[in-house]
């Protein structure tokens, strides 16, 4: 019989048991969170295709811009931002938030944060087509650049994963976390150039080098470059970006099963 | 007889600085106090459950038999010692009044919850829904959420749930006084006749007369150590004494 050894359950399940007890868990995650809503599913994707019409009215009428070229730059990156940003601060409640079944059950705590990207991941799934479908209209003719869209997604999914898991364990015995999280996302937002073109600056200058150091310009590029400038992501652009995201991947997973044997005494 | 499930000197200890301690304020705040000892709920406890045993825990509000339940149901995971378990047993824990539901989720969906965290198909589940609404009387209310729920209503579907789950290791924490006295006395007929069908039952009560009546050991805990265990009419007498 399986033994456990101190800070470690014998009851450990394994991958594919986690695996199955997150998507039960974030099938009835999805159901609650439209429950009472009057348009359903339907807000998945008439929220984004809201958010993007918003965004171009404020930039096209207010601020008089070219329309159709700056949101395409917008849109590409913009919503998978909108993806990670959502996935990691969900994540960073959902093991504090599953407490209701922390106390009474034997879970896995890699449940909670799996649950959260996964019904992040299906939501992502019903707005991303609406910024494609946008971004069609706005510029047609687009290239064999976006045939590597699917694999940058992957890459900005486990980085998200990742910072979500590591994020989640901190959580649970620092509930400043969360503000921190918050803060960090938002300067790491406005830092980057989600907003605004890094070639707009001279090379050398302040912001040209922000950019050139912001890891989240790697990210951004593998949408950029494909949507907005017609090329593929450089290598440098994967190996930073890959990078990251792996090791956010495995450091959240390090973090959290550290630490699983202590979450229940941190709820 | 085969032993299923095993603590082996298992120690908890409650630190307050970690339970206690939320935000890097309360953190300072406590650092410049003087530190508060852990709370020691288990104390190199050992105890074997041998396959089909009904074993009953006593002892006085914070001896630690909630938290031996836990331990050996995987929900709390001690800081030193070991235990032992078969995987291949389903070990349903009832504790704290519940099975783990969602407030905002329904009776019925927390049932297909519960069922897929234990591992059924949502077929296996759905199979045996009728029958986990009739036994728990909640015909009327098991499409609403279970906030709406009375203490007892709650308390009758999450036992209704763990025991149609066809456990084969169930771990009850105080929850077969709860409800009317009808309801007591059809939870303990099912309860007599899981036991009757060999499943391993290691259940915390107050009610002592229960534990002697149903048991085969009794194991009376004190201060997070094991003081008596043992025969059920012995332990409890000594227990009684005791008082």
């Amino acid at each position: 019989m399986p033994e456990s050894r101190p800070g470690v359950s014998a009851r450990r399940p394994t991958a594919f048991e986690t695996g199955r007890r997150a998507l039960a868990l974030a099938r009835y995650q999805f159901r609650l969170k439209y429950r009472h809503t009057l348009l359903g599913v339907a807000w998945n994707v008439l929220e984004p295709a809201l958010f993007l019409g918003v965004l171009t009215f404020v930039f096209a009428v207010v601020n008089d811009m070219k329309v159709a070229e700056y949101a395409v730059f917008l849109f590409c990156t913009l919503v998978p931002w909108r993806y990670f940003e959502g996935t990691v601060t969900g994540c960073t409640e959902s093991v504090v938030g599953g407490e209701w079944l922390l106390r009474r059950m034997p879970v896995s705590p890699f449940v909670f944060p799996l649950a959260r990207w996964l019904l992040t991941s299906l939501e992502f799934a019903f707005a991303y087509p609406v910024a494609l479908v946008a971004i069609a209209l706005l510029k047609p003719g687009l290239g064999l650049p976006l045939l590597v869209v699917p694999l940058g997604l992957l890459v900005w999914s486990a980085a998200a994963l990742g910072l979500g898991m590591l994020c989640a364990t901190a959580y649970v015995f620092l509930r400043d976390v969360r503000t921190l999280v918050q803060i960090s996302l938002m300067l790491a937002f406005f830092s980057s150039p989600i907003l605004v073109r890094a070639d707009l600056f001279a090379p050398g200058s302040a912001q040209a080098t922000l950019f050139k150091w912001h890891p989240v310009s790697y990210f951004a590029a593998l949408f950029q470059k494909p949507f907005h400038y017609g090329t593929f992501p450089s290598a440098l652009d994967w190996t930073v970006a890959g990078s990251i995201a792996a090791v956010l991947l495995l450091a959240g997973w390090q973090a959290l099963d550290a630490q699983r044997g202590r979450v229940y005494y941190g709820l | 007889m085969a032993t299923v499930l095993e603590a082996r000197e298992v120690t908890v200890r409650f630190d307050p600085q970690l339970m206690l301690t939320r935000t890097i304020r309360e953190r300072i705040a406590l650092g410049w106090r003087s530190r508060v000892a852990p709370f020691v709920a288990l104390d190199a406890c050992s105890l074997a459950i041998g396959e089909g045993e009904v074993v009953g825990l006593v002892g006085r509000n914070g001896a630690g038999k909630s938290t031996l339940l836990r331990v050996l149901a995987g929900v709390i995971v001690p800081q030193a010692g070991t235990v032992v378990c078969d995987p291949d047993r389903r070990l349903v824990p009832l504790l704290e009044l519940g099975i783990g539901f969602h407030a905002e989720l329904t009776g019925r969906e927390n049932c297909l919850l519960s069922g897929a965290l234990f591992g059924l198909q949502a077929r296996e589940i759905e199979e045996r829904m009728d029958a986990i609404v009739a036994f728990a009387e909640l015909e009327k209310f098991i499409d609403q959420p279970v906030k709406t729920y009375s203490s007892g209503m709650y308390a009758r579907l999450a036992f209704s749930l763990a025991t149609e789950l066809s456990p084969d290791i169930l771990l009850l924490d105080e929850v077969l006084g709860v409800g009317d006295q009808f309801f007591v006395r059809k939870s303990m007929a099912r309860m007599q006749r899981l036991i009757r069908s060999g499943i391993t039952v290691v259940v915390v009560s107050h009610n002592l007369d229960y534990l002697v009546a149903q048991c085969n050991r009794l194991v009376w805990l004190d201060g997070g150590r094991i003081r008596m265990e043992g025969d059920p009419a012995s332990v409890a007498g000594a227990y009684r004494d005791s008082g």
